[in-house]
């Protein structure tokens, strides 16, 4: 988990101790469809995956970023 | 300026969402306060698909070259309709920089999938429809502004449904859109304002396997993958550097393990890599390289820690070297440091350190003049010889926008520079100096060959410039036409070789007062009494068609000291200073003016 605050946190310029699963687009600002958009090209980048289209538009929160990243083989230790 | 690039420096820039970030805090911080700057960019992109992350790329990347942009994005698929509205927010963006990137899914629409269900010759109007297009958008945009125009040709697409028998067919789907690459091409070529992006190398050159994120594609029509923007925006960058002035021009040379392997003082002449063996043609290569780029008029240097007697055995005498002695502009053989030699020889070829490339294995003296030295730009050479041509060739720091007979011939016309003030050190009086030169001096009226040069030399000379005058191609077109302006060009030549256009003179022809506009001469010909003998040739002009008064005037700048008192000391009377400082001398033309002895005059009325 650590490391995907860390992005949320960079690309969303928001405070990673703010960051809950129940984040999303509704209430961060900076979180706008573009930016949705570099979320997704970081992620990939980073945990060097790369996510099926369904995956992208059903994100709704952090919560389900997870969900999606654990599909991929993610694990995160909480 | 420096406080956003100060910003820049301090993040590691790493992924595409780095630019994002630094964009949103660089815009902000420009939106509370303007930044002071010196070097400002209007650019505006016009594209036919979701092309978010050039601006932002692009953005990030003038800010650190110390460029201040403003940058203005059409809105999503609108481009037709703002180059066509001479209101539209395009044109009222003023931009200097015009980005119009069309792909070719675009302009195939469905057919980009069903290709053949159009005909041969349908295909070939496809062709015609869309060249004609974009050069009516073009034309348009020429008409509403002067901005360069940059224009993507298209991606050649990658697969066929006909497969391997695409290359059978009559007028095919790659052909098609090869020949719309071709012909934009072919319009362009000689454009000064329209210069065409080759998009499909670009693409070439990242893998076009690579350059759409599927899925991207369909949820947000991005056509190019966000990762790829900054290599995008590197693309564009020469062009930018060019129309800003902030290219280089002289490229400095460590000699050991950088044109030859191995270390001259210990291996000795056999010993040392260069020639067809496989330790020795990468140097062999990238000499070969450099050789090209001094064709196209890049400045050479050394710059090497050694004894003068071994290294220059090497540039004499070795067999395999491609590089010699007339290829270089200044030498620093010697034992002295590596920063102190890098400013002599900047000083010797007397251009500023900020257009000097300096290449050295060492990764010790690479750190040294980066440090010492900001201005210079010092690539990182990799470790491994063989690859230091292709870090040669992804330099794009040589470039310019046009290329005159002049630009060419420049590495040659310093080296020859070298060899003239040998003989100078020589020779202790001046006009023996000027004696053995053997000075030829061509003055000529302005034509369409010497325009290009002219307009650039009254943009570039800052030194012996009388009155600083910029003048566009196009104004010195339009002056030129006139019967009441005499535009002139002088081209320098001696026994070292052809100098080409190095003098430009304008003047304003009244019946019996005629006033210089502009005067200057490039200084690497000055001091040789060329600038005397154009002087007096305008002077003989003006009594031939028997005016009475030349006025000349000064307009002191930062820089053009070297040219304060020349009219005066010609025989001028200073007359007055008027409120902008300007300097107005004039000169009785009852009086004759001797031509200087040793130089020929040729006269191309």
């Amino acid at each position: 988990m650590k490391r995907l605050k860390e992005i949320l946190a960079d690309v969303l310029e928001i405070d990673e101790a703010s960051i809950t699963d129940e984040t999303a687009p509704d209430n961060v600002d900076t979180w706008d469809s573009m930016n949705g958009l570099v979320l997704v090209t970081e992620l990939e980048t980073k945990f060097n995956i790369k996510f099926k289209m369904e995956e992208v538009t059903s994100v709704k929160c952090v919560g389900d970023i997870k969900a999606a990243l654990r599909n991929h083989g993610v694990v995160f230790n909480e | 300026m420096e406080k956003l690039q100060e910003i820049i420096a301090q993040k590691e820039v790493k992924g595409i969402s780095d630019y994002f970030t630094l964009y949103r805090r660089l815009n902000k911080m420009c939106k509370e306060r303007e930044p002071s700057y010196d070097k400002a960019l209007n650019v505006a992109i016009l594209s036919s698909f979701t092309s978010n992350g050039i601006k932002e790329s692009l953005y990030v990347k003038c800010c650190a070259l110390g460029i201040f942009p403003k940058i203005y994005v059409s809105e999503y698929k609108q481009y037709t309709q703002e180059i066509l509205n001479p209101e539209s927010e395009l044109y009222q963006s003023s931009p200097n920089l015009i980005i119009l990137f069309i792909d070719a899914m675009t302009l195939w629409g469905d057919d980009f999938f069903q290709a053949y269900r159009r005909s041969d010759e349908s295909r070939k109007e496809w062709v015609s429809e869309n060249r004609d297009e974009i050069e009516s958008l073009i034309e348009k945009i020429k008409t509403h502004s002067s901005a360069k125009i940059l224009v993507h040709n298209l991606a050649v697409p990658e697969y066929s449904p006909l497969g391997i028998l695409e290359n059978k067919q009559g007028f095919g789907f790659f052909e098609a859109t090869e020949t719309l690459n071709r012909k934009l091409r072919e319009v362009y070529k000689t454009d000064q304002q329209v210069f065409v992006f080759d998009y499909d190398a670009f693409c070439s050159k990242i893998g076009k396997q690579n350059i759409v994120d599927h899925k991207m594609y369909y949820i947000g029509d991005m056509k190019l993958s966000l990762n790829h923007m900054p290599a995008l925006t590197d693309a564009y960058l020469p062009y930018i550097k060019s129309m800003m002035s902030m290219t280089k021009k002289c490229l400095v040379l460590d000699l050991d393990n950088t044109l030859w392997g191995g270390v001259i003082g210990e291996d000795g002449l056999e010993g040392i890599q260069i020639g067809p063996t496989p330790a020795g043609r990468p140097f062999l290569e990238f000499q070969h390289y450099i050789l090209s780029l001094f064709d196209r008029g890049v400045i050479l240097a050394i710059n090497s820690k050694n004894n003068f007697e071994d290294a220059i055995k090497v540039i004499r005498e070795h067999p395999d070297m491609i590089l010699r002695e007339k290829h270089f502009a200044a030498m620093r053989i010697n034992w002295d440091d590596k920063i102190s030699n890098i400013q002599s020889i900047a000083e010797e070829i007397n251009i500023g350190l900020g257009s000097l490339v300096f290449l050295d294995d060492d990764k010790l003296n690479q750190e040294m003049v980066r440090t010492a030295c900001p201005d210079v730009l010092v690539p990182v050479l990799p470790e491994d010889p063989s690859l230091y041509l292709k870090t040669l060739m992804d330099i794009d720091d040589f470039n310019s926008l046009h290329l005159t007979d002049e630009d060419k011939n420049k590495g040659q016309m310093y080296a020859a520079q070298k060899r003239r003030k040998e003989i100078k050190k020589t020779t202790t009086d001046l006009s023996g100096y000027l004696k053995q030169l053997k000075t030829k001096v061509t003055i000529e009226e302005a034509n369409p060959f010497t325009m290009p040069r002219i307009s650039q030399l009254t943009q570039k000379t800052n030194q012996f410039n009388m009155t600083t005058k910029r003048y566009l191609e196009e104004d010195i077109k339009a002056l030129a036409i006139r019967k009441d302006i005499m535009v002139l060009s002088l081209k320098a030549e001696d026994k070292f070789g052809d100098n080409g256009i190095t003098g430009v003179a304008i003047v304003k022809k009244g019946s019996e007062r005629w006033e210089i506009d502009s005067f200057l001469l490039s200084c690497r010909v000055l001091g040789r009494k060329i600038e005397e003998t154009f002087l007096a040739y305008i002077i003989e002009k003006a009594k031939n068609e028997k005016a009475k008064i030349l006025i000349g005037s000064f307009i002191p700048t930062q820089k053009n000291v070297p040219a304060r008192g020349f009219f005066e000391r010609l025989g001028f009377c200073a007359l007055e200073e008027n409120r902008e400082g300007c300097e107005i001398s004039e000169y009785d033309l009852n009086k004759d003016c001797p031509y200087p002895d040793f130089i020929q005059l040729i006269r191309k009325d």
